[in-house]
């Protein structure tokens, strides 16, 4: 029976992927680490068995032949399936990893169900407006997994490391420079709270409320595309919906947004939805869970000192 | 030098209506996803400097015929267009775009949006560039070209990668690259004379590759919030507390 | 008779309606507290081909015809009057220039002009008549080889922007009005401050005062004594304009009750589930469609142009059920916005008084309904 293959080169992405292929199959599952001992440790001390590659010569970066060298394990390994993760680097490898393999290949997957022996994913389509449910009709699969869509996989020693030569192929790729990006690096999508600022905050001064409000939630402060490509109020990795992060906190206040489905896409899947608006008719309004009208230029302050 | 832009004919997306929470298709005119957009712009951008020839392949309905106007009054010098009329997913487009593009003379540089604008499952460019045996850059925020070696920004969540790789390469571009110039009346207009070729798919491969994913269901989410009203900042910070989001106090 | 728009076609609208959302909605607020279009967005249009869409290529302009010239200015004004209001404007002067003009007057006051450089003016009002050439007041008086040109006219787009002004004055010698290309700005040239209107902002409205404006004699539009066919010229030719400002404003309208009537709820259901609402929202409908064919159908005519009679005649029609329409659609949608169509957050509210414009502006309902019947009745 063919197997798993498991790779990111996120450790905690590594871990989500596990959790993601116990639910597809009771069967074989194999991590994969590239020229990184310390997370072919850390996964095989959660009880994995990990192949662990170091090749000098493979720069994971590469993405063509970061795919030849998966195409490497598979074949020997005998598996048909590889599970990665749907960040950017692991939707990049996917495609040519697939290719390589002939196989069906499905991005961006929130979430999987077993019908009848058959393994379904489901995933956002048509900008965010809907919700598909899929499935691979080929034998081999390539599967991207969303980040944070599944738990990582808790488990405790048992696992086992074993070494695996590849070749490489001849290239002119060069890494030239790797640069942590400039503004802050904050995860808004490991947020539990999220406070997130929209057009209808008029004054940049009152930010400094949203601050307080944020710090009393101990919530992480996003905001919808135009307050950070526009008005330039934050960097805009602090943006959520479809062109910034899609969120799955536990809260989620919003404050001063319209509701149009590229922004809603970013936080529909949380638990709870708060939204303070002046206006009745918005519809943000329609998908919350509480809704406050007012001017959130009064409310703000208002709120801040209440949680306090 | 040579750039081939693949774009992905879409349904306008703000066009598109829900009803009984399926999506309705019919009507809705084509466009191509504005990511594909942001990859002719870096095309036409490149064009500005370096004497180049800027050829857009699509495979679709025999609407492209119209859409891929739309590409011309962008600037692209000529287009090339595989027609099908039946849907596609990523595997068989990659095959097909790649096989129009094995038609075309030298070309240099093969540039993607990173996800179409209807799916977005930032496949395709990966794929193409397999079945080609060439080198590829992902998630490019930047182009710069150094004789015939191309140096990109590579975007990725945490980072950003400088990479340098010699031509021919695929390269895929986010939304971050540039802002779409608005084409004007004029190139509209010049975009009808300008060539367009078009090919059934049954003509340019031999089998058609069989589609390797199948969709059961494609629904807008059910909406089920409680939609209840607070009168009060006093009323809110309660039902937040209620809710096991107290404040600090 | 083929009602589908082309490719072309269907592109050059979006590309107004793409430029109207992303560059100038921004701004509509701006516009309407300065009563100024700024000069960014003013750039932005030229650079489309807005100011020379209908000039022929030879000139300098896009060569894109009068059907494209209503579908891009129909997305530009339901976004903002004013801007629509400038390039009608001047597409008016600069057509009068293209039609009667000799080939030297084409050649000099079309080029920078069709690329919005310069933006053309046509001004007849003054303060004492509005539409009879026999009440005008302004004279020119032949000097050698010039006019010499006195006179105030009112109401003037463009007036405070520099390019050609085709302005109507009686000929001293002749007795007759005649067209004169006057550069604006020019010695003697001088405006008011732009009138405050109830709506249009950005658009102006603006007094000329001419005292002693040289013109040299090349500078004649046509012969002496053309100025009743010229200026019988620009009141048809300026509704193709005029409609597409009000059919704009229908649009915006109609899109607004939509949008308010999917949204806004009424005791747990949005109000577009109520039948009065549904009635509304028909009637606008209705409003909106006629309008429009009748808006696209003038423009075909000014580029299919058999009869002239036939041309005026039509854009006689059409601007005063377009102009109506507009402002009965716009009532319409406020009411369906109820109290919150007061308030001017709600772009309805400037919608309403942007369709009150329409009826009163270059020739009001009145004076067309006459001409309209004068040439149903004639004989």
């Amino acid at each position: 029976m063919a197997g798993i293959l498991i790779y990111s080169e996120k450790t905690n992405l590594t871990l989500e992927l596990v959790s993601a292929a116990k639910q597809m199959t009771s069967g074989q599952l194999y991590a994969l680490a590239v020229n990184n001992d310390q997370q072919a440790e850390e996964l095989s001390s959660k009880g994995l068995d990990v192949y662990s590659i170091n090749n000098p010569g493979l720069l994971t970066a590469d993405v063509a032949n970061t795919a030849f060298a998966l195409k490497q394990v598979t074949d020997r390994l005998e598996l048909n399936t590889v599970l990665l993760s749907s960040d950017r680097r692991g939707k990049e490898l996917a495609g040519r990893v697939a290719e390589a393999m002939n196989a069906g290949c499905l991005t961006d997957v929130k979430g999987i169900t077993v019908e009848n022996g058959q393994v379904n994913f489901i995933r956002n389509a048509l900008g965010g407006a809907t919700v598909a449910t899929q499935t691979i009709k080929s034998p081999e699969r390539v599967i991207a997994v969303s980040p944070r869509a599944f738990a990582p996989e808790e488990g405790t020693g048992g696992g086992s490391i074993q070494t695996m030569e590849i070749s490489v192929l001849a290239t002119t790729f060069k890494l030239l420079e790797t640069r942590r990006k400039a503004g802050d690096t904050v995860d808004l999508q490991a947020a539990e709270r999220l406070v997130i600022v929209g057009q209808g905050v008029e004054n940049q001064g009152d930010l400094t409320t949203v601050d307080k409000v944020a710090k009393a939630l101990s919530a992480e402060t996003g905001c919808s595309k135009p307050v950070a490509s526009d008005k330039k109020w934050f960097s805009e990795d602090r943006i959520i919906g479809l062109s910034g992060k899609i969120c799955k906190p536990a809260l989620a206040l919003i404050l001063g947004v319209s509701g149009q489905v590229q922004f809603t896409v970013g936080v529909r899947e949380a638990q709870v939805i708060v939204s303070i608006n002046n206006d009745e008719n918005a519809f943000m309004n329609k998908i919350a869970d509480y809704v406050l009208i007012a001017d959130l230029h009064d409310a703000l302050p208002e709120l801040a000192k209440a949680l306090a | 030098m040579n750039i081939v832009v693949a774009m992905k004919q879409i349904p306008d997306l703000q066009q598109i209506r829900i009803r009984d929470r399926k999506p309705v298709l019919d009507d809705v005119p084509f466009t191509f996803g504005n990511i594909d957009k942001n990859a002719l712009e870096a095309a036409m951008q490149i064009k500005e400097k370096i004497d180049s020839q800027v050829i857009v392949v699509a495979v679709g309905s025999s609407e492209l015929e119209d859409t891929a106007k739309e590409a011309l009054a962008a600037g692209a010098d000529e287009a090339r267009l595989v027609i099908w009329e039946d849907g596609l997913e990523s595997s068989q487009s990659a095959r097909l775009i790649a096989a129009a593009i094995k038609q075309l003379d030298a070309i240099d540089l093969i540039m993607f949006g990173e996800g179409s604008g209807d799916n977005y499952s930032s496949q395709v460019g990966s794929r193409v560039a397999q079945i080609l045996e060439l080198p590829q850059v992902g998630y490019v925020s930047h182009i710069e070209f150094q004789g015939d070696v191309v140096r990109l920004t590579r975007s990725l969540e945490d980072c950003e990668q400088t990479v340098e790789v010699k031509l021919p390469a695929v390269v895929t571009v986010t939304s971050d690259i540039n802002v779409v110039r608005i084409p004007s009346v004029t190139q509209i207009l010049k975009a009808g004379r300008k060539p367009k070729e078009s090919i059934e798919a049954e003509d340019l491969v031999t089998v058609i590759p069989v589609p390797l994913i199948e969709t059961i269901s494609n629904l807008a989410p059910e909406m089920q919030r409680k939609q209840i009203v607070v009168k009060t900042v006093q009323e809110l910070v309660k039902v937040l507390a209620d809710e096991g989001f107290g404040g600090r106090g | 008779m083929d009602f589908t728009l082309t490719k072309e076609e269907l592109l050059i609208q979006k590309m107004a309606r793409d430029y109207a959302r992303q560059a100038i909605y921004p701004v509509v607020e701006k516009i309407e507290k300065d009563n100024r279009v700024p000069d960014e967005i003013l750039e932005g249009l030229a650079e489309l081909d807005m100011f020379g869409l209908v000039i022929p290529e030879e000139f300098g302009g896009a060569g894109a015809g009068y059907i494209s010239y209503v579908l891009a200015m129909e997305q530009i004004a339901r976004v903002a009057c004013g801007p629509a209001m400038i390039i009608s404007a001047h597409n008016l002067g600069l057509g009068a220039i293209a039609n009667f003009g000799t080939d030297e007057q084409r050649a000099q006051f079309m080029p920078k002009a069709a690329k919005g450089e310069h933006l053309a003016s046509f001004a007849f009002t003054e303060p004492g008549t509005g539409s009879d050439p026999k009440q005008l007041t302004t004279t020119a008086v032949r000097d050698g080889d010039h006019f010499v040109i006195n006179g105030t006219k009112r109401f003037i787009t463009n007036a405070g922007y520099k390019g050609p002004l085709v302005v109507f004055a009686v000929e001293a010698e002749s007795g007759q009005p005649t067209g004169f290309i006057v550069e604006k700005f020019c010695s003697g040239y001088t405006v008011s401050k732009p009138w405050d209107k109830l709506g249009w902002h950005g658009g102006d409205l603006v007094d000329i005062y001419l005292k002693d404006v040289k013109v040299p004699v090349e500078n004649v539009l046509g012969k002496i004594g053309d100025g009743y066919p010229i200026l019988q010229f620009g009141i048809a030719y300026g509704k193709i304009g005029m409609n597409s400002v009000a059919l704009g404003t229908t649009l915006a309208a109609y899109e607004e009750a939509v949008k308010y009537a999917k949204e806004k709820t009424h005791r747990g259901q949005p109000i577009a589930k109520f039948q009065a609402i549904q009635l509304q929202i028909a009637e606008i409908a209705g409003l909106y469609e006629s309008s429009r064919w009748l808006s696209y159908r003038l423009g075909w005519l000014a580029n299919n142009p058999k009869s002239y009679r036939d041309f005026a005649r039509e854009a006689a029609l059409s601007k005063f059920v377009v102009a109506r329409n507009a402002q009965e659609a716009a009532r319409i949608a406020l009411d369906v916005h109820g109290s919150y169509g007061l308030m001017q957050d709600y772009d309805i509210a400037r919608i309403y008084r942007d369709a009150a414009m329409g009826p009163q502006i270059e020739g009001v309902v009145h004076m067309q309904q006459i001409i309209l019947a004068g040439d149903i009745l004639k004989g």
